[in-house]
């Protein structure tokens, strides 16, 4: 189209067309055109006062092409500073632009060099290829994370990836170690790789994506009818009138800016925009995953109803911001532990009653918090996340109660299975008997005799007794132990602000930005416009908003228009 | 059982309306147009949709939760989608059908014998018993029909474009056909990059190809609307589901497995959307990466499942 860089990769084109006044900006010409001016390290300055420079250039260009002042109406929105653009500006400033580094050799200096450095090193960061290079590698990356098993002992990959066989020819586990695969989302590679594309991503917002919006908050006319042919989508209209065209866009949404025969309409440009917010809204959440990597606190810990710890003792820091607060002094008490059932006896729901005592041992919380519903206090956060059963109280024969420690026989995942034993007869016998009991759950208990015979079910409070050898036992109760996830994270508000930015500028993002060009050219109205999203709804749209337009009958007031514009 | 019975009616109801319409949609594309026929493969649609939703209507008051809770709930769900995203471009009658397989696959596949044991709604294990689970898992299948339904079209794009390359490299000499075939499909390769380029070019073939270009242009701008419509609703899910995690496990990202595939699909499709940005990448380029998007989507949706790790694991084959 023009002769435009290809270092751009997140702008379009078609506004270099427009507003050549920002062309230095995105040149990324090695030295800058002042660079007498003493550097203060701030890039922006420097282009800043190159453009302000061509800027007048080009508005006394334009005061020579089109003389008088002209009026805006249709808008009472106050425009920013007035961009008028021919068609054919682009060919004298890329000729300036051109003459720029021969002029700024001779004064190439050590700031001009650390300079050229930062701006090079921008181009090459903000290079869309790049980028897309970066997700790429990080997609994979978490791809080879979910396949090769996370956090084993370096004997599992000895024999999952052996040196004599290799995967794929080359992998061994010389390449999992070597790299840290065993630990993929906390490898130097994984990260370094989310580094990088951080740091792409500030480059694109710094170098395209926030010149992109002071190109955009402009809005130009187009003065040439074979300009506005050019777009994408064009329609002239015979016997019409412009600022017919422009009440039916206002009326359609549009921003309508309209001088003399010339009318530019726009919509949608926080789709325009969003996609900043986008980048920003990534960027924050990558430095609130990256506080809550290296300064917060995670533990956890079972607890048998009826005891208590300090939260503090429970807690250990994950990175080396991680700074303890005196909310670790609480003392977490567990009043009591219990499950919901459904009726076919699966566990619906698990609760832990919890009191909170300060230093003091006054208690200064006290809530049932359940899957789903944790405790916050201060800056730590009380997950129920496990559970086990920790004793079986039963009376032997009415003596006792006694506590029997329930261990653990099954573990794996949902379907628990706890085991407790009580010996019969001589105890220090080589094969002592004794009765076995089993639970899967806090709701029933099955006793088994001596012999290893199924002998019954019980359900603790039941208060029956079963006889087993001629012992009578009464299962008092069940005592479970919650298993409970702490957690202080000072990253959470950040991500989540990340989180909800996100999702906004997301939705904003699917916004289509429209632009509508017209040029009243005798009595027909010429029109164009382009779309970047929407492009097979735009022409619809736009043929449909035309088809409104009235024909003109008399053609006087075509006329005045055009005396206007002379 | 008033319902099951219910819901097999229903069930086989959408599932042959849709083979009716699969059919009808084969029939107009093979021989030229009847509009009575397509008239009534659209109203076959709306009744596959209304069967569907009915379906959906009854496990949730039969199960008394939102029917979202295992692979087959979901699955059905994901044909609703499709059936939505069928509808949504309607105008386009042959961009429809190759959304409306999909309807046809995912329901055939929930209803066949292979899912039979979970067919039986189960009760909500207690992580799944939260205000966010409507919304991580409705915005997830959501997102995934319509990526997959964009994705599809752009796998259609690379179908019709290959066949292209190929009819060109037809047409050429026969004698230098071997010798200049890879030569050929190279520069052809280099030439799809842009695609206007490609326009221009294979609109001097035949009057034929202008359609085709005209219908590849199509493709591309719908398949791109929708990716770009599925991937707010995979951030939305995707988001949700870590706020959801903090709450019931305790981290906003645990670098699970299922979790971790939903991000690689995001990235994937964030990588496509950037292709867009450059007129370079457009076209061929981009719909490849789509296509493989539309692969990394079945391996998160249903490859995840099959492995049986991780903490998502109430939508697996096997109940454990």
């Amino acid at each position: 189209m023009i002769p435009l860089n290809s270092s751009n990769p997140c702008l379009s084109n078609t506004h270099f067309l427009k507003v050549p006044i920002f062309d230095p900006f995105f040149k990324f010409k090695t030295f800058s055109f002042n660079t007498h001016i003493p550097s203060n390290g701030h890039h922006a300055l420097s282009f800043r006062i190159n453009s302000k420079l061509k800027s007048s250039q080009d508005i006394q260009k334009n005061k020579g092409n089109n003389g008088v002042s002209q009026k805006i109406i249709l808008s009472e929105v106050s425009p920013p500073p007035l961009t008028e653009v021919d068609g054919d500006i682009n060919g004298g400033t890329g000729n300036e632009n051109e003459n720029v580094p021969l002029k700024s050799k001779n004064k190439g200096s050590v700031s001009g060099l650390a300079r050229m450095l930062s701006k090079r090193t921008l181009q090459i960061l903000s290079n869309l290829p790049l980028a897309i290079g970066e997700m790429f590698t990080i997609a994979a990356l978490m791809a080879l994370g979910t396949f090769i098993d996370q956090g084993e002992a370096p004997d599992h990959y000895f024999q999952q990836y052996p040196e004599d066989r290799p995967v794929l020819g080359f992998f061994t586990w010389r390449w999992v170690l070597a790299l840290g695969f065993d630990h993929m989302y906390s490898s130097p590679v994984f990260l370094g790789m989310l580094a990088l594309l951080g740091a792409s991503l500030m480059a694109c917002t710094y170098t395209t994506q926030i010149p992109l919006v002071k190109v955009s908050r402009r809005w130009s006319f187009l003065h040439s009818a074979e300009a506005i042919r050019k777009q994408e989508f064009s329609e002239s209209l015979p016997r019409a009138s412009i600022q017919d065209v422009g009440t039916i866009l206002m009326g359609a949404g549009y921003e309508v800016f309209l001088k003399g025969p010339c009318l530019y309409a726009f919509q949608g440009l926080a789709g325009r925009l969003a996609p900043i917010g986008v980048h920003i809204a990534l960027l924050l959440i990558m430095a609130g995953g990256t506080l809550s990597a290296v300064g917060s606190f995670k533990g956890s810990v079972t607890v048998p109803q009826g005891l208590n710890f300090v939260a503090g003792d429970v807690l250990s820091p994950t990175g080396f911001l991680s700074s303890p607060t005196e909310d670790f002094n609480t003392e977490v008490h567990v009043n009591r532990f219990y499950m919901d059932y459904y009726d076919s006896g699966e566990v619906s729901q698990f609760h832990t009653d919890l009191s909170l005592l300060d230093i003091d041992g006054k208690e200064v919380m006290r809530k049932t918090i359940s899957v789903n519903d944790p405790l916050r206090y201060g800056s730590i956060t009380i997950y129920q996340t496990d559970w086990s059963i920790s004793a079986l109280q039963i009376l032997k024969n009415n003596e006792g109660p006694y506590n029997l420690a329930m261990a653990p026989l099954q573990i794996n995942g949902d379907k628990k299975l706890y085991g407790t034993f009580v010996p019969v007869g001589d105890i220090n016998s080589p094969d002592v008997k004794g009765i076995s009991m089993l639970a899967r759950d806090l709701q029933s208990i099955v006793i088994y005799d001596t012999e290893g015979k199924f002998a019954g079910v019980r359900r603790p409070n039941s208060k029956l007794p079963i006889n087993i050898n001629g012992i009578e036992i009464v299962i008092v109760d069940a005592i479970g132990s919650s298993g409970l996830d702490l957690k202080t994270d000072p990253g959470v508000p950040i991500v989540y602000a990340g989180f909800g930015a996100l999702m906004l500028t997301t939705c904003i993002s699917y916004l289509s930005h429209s632009q509508i060009w017209a040029l009243q050219d005798g009595t027909t109205v010429i029109i164009g416009g382009k779309t970047n999203r929407a492009k097979m709804e735009f022409p619809e749209e736009m043929n449909h908003l035309l088809d409104k337009v009235p024909e003109i009958i008399q053609p006087s007031l075509s006329q005045q228009a055009d005396c206007i514009s002379g | 059982m008033i319902f099951s019975t219910l819901e097999h009616i229903l069930t086989h109801i959408s599932f042959s309306v849709v083979s009716i319409v699969i059919s009808i949609h084969l029939i107009t594309l093979l021989v030229n147009e009847i509009v009575g026929l397509y008239d009534s493969s659209e109203k076959g649609m709306i009744i596959t949709f209304f069967c569907i939703t009915g379906l959906l209507v009854t496990r949730w008051i039969f199960s008394s939760h939102l029917p979202f809770s295992d692979l087959y709930e979901s699955l059905i769900f994901l044909s609703w989608g499709f059936s939505i995203f069928h509808m949504l471009p309607c105008l386009q009658n042959h961009l429809s059908t190759i959304i409306a397989p999909s309807v046809l696959f995912t329901q055939g596949f929930a209803t066949s014998g292979l899912l039979t044991k979970i067919h039986q709604s189960t009760i909500l294990v207690p992580a799944l018993q939260s205000h966010w689970l409507m919304m991580h898992v409705s915005m997830m299948i959501l997102s995934y029909a319509a990526l997959l339904c964009g994705s599809l079209l752009s796998v259609a794009i690379l179908v019709i474009t290959v066949r292209e390359v190929i009819q060109i490299v037809g047409k050429s000499n026969n004698l230098y056909f071997l010798n200049e075939l890879f030569s050929f499909a190279e520069i052809k390769y280099i030439n799809l990059n842009e695609r206007n380029n490609v326009l221009q070019k294979t609109s001097f073939f035949s009057y034929r190809n202008y359609y085709k270009s005209q219908f590849i242009q199509q493709l591309d701008r719908w398949g791109y609307r929708i990716i770009s419509l599925g991937f707010i609703f995979l951030t939305i899910g995707i988001l949700s589901g870590a706020v959801w995690a903090n709450e019931a496990w305790g981290s906003y990202w645990n670098w699970d497995p299922k979790e971790t595939w939903a991000f690689i699909t995001w990235t994937i499709f964030a990588i496509y959307l950037h292709t867009r940005k450059k007129k370079k990448l457009e076209g061929v380029n981009s719909s490849m990466v789509a296509s493989m998007g539309f692969f990394i989507i079945w391996i998160c949706y249903f490859g995840i499942n099959l492995l049986g790790i991780g903490l998502h694991s109430y939508g697996s084959f096997i109940s454990n």
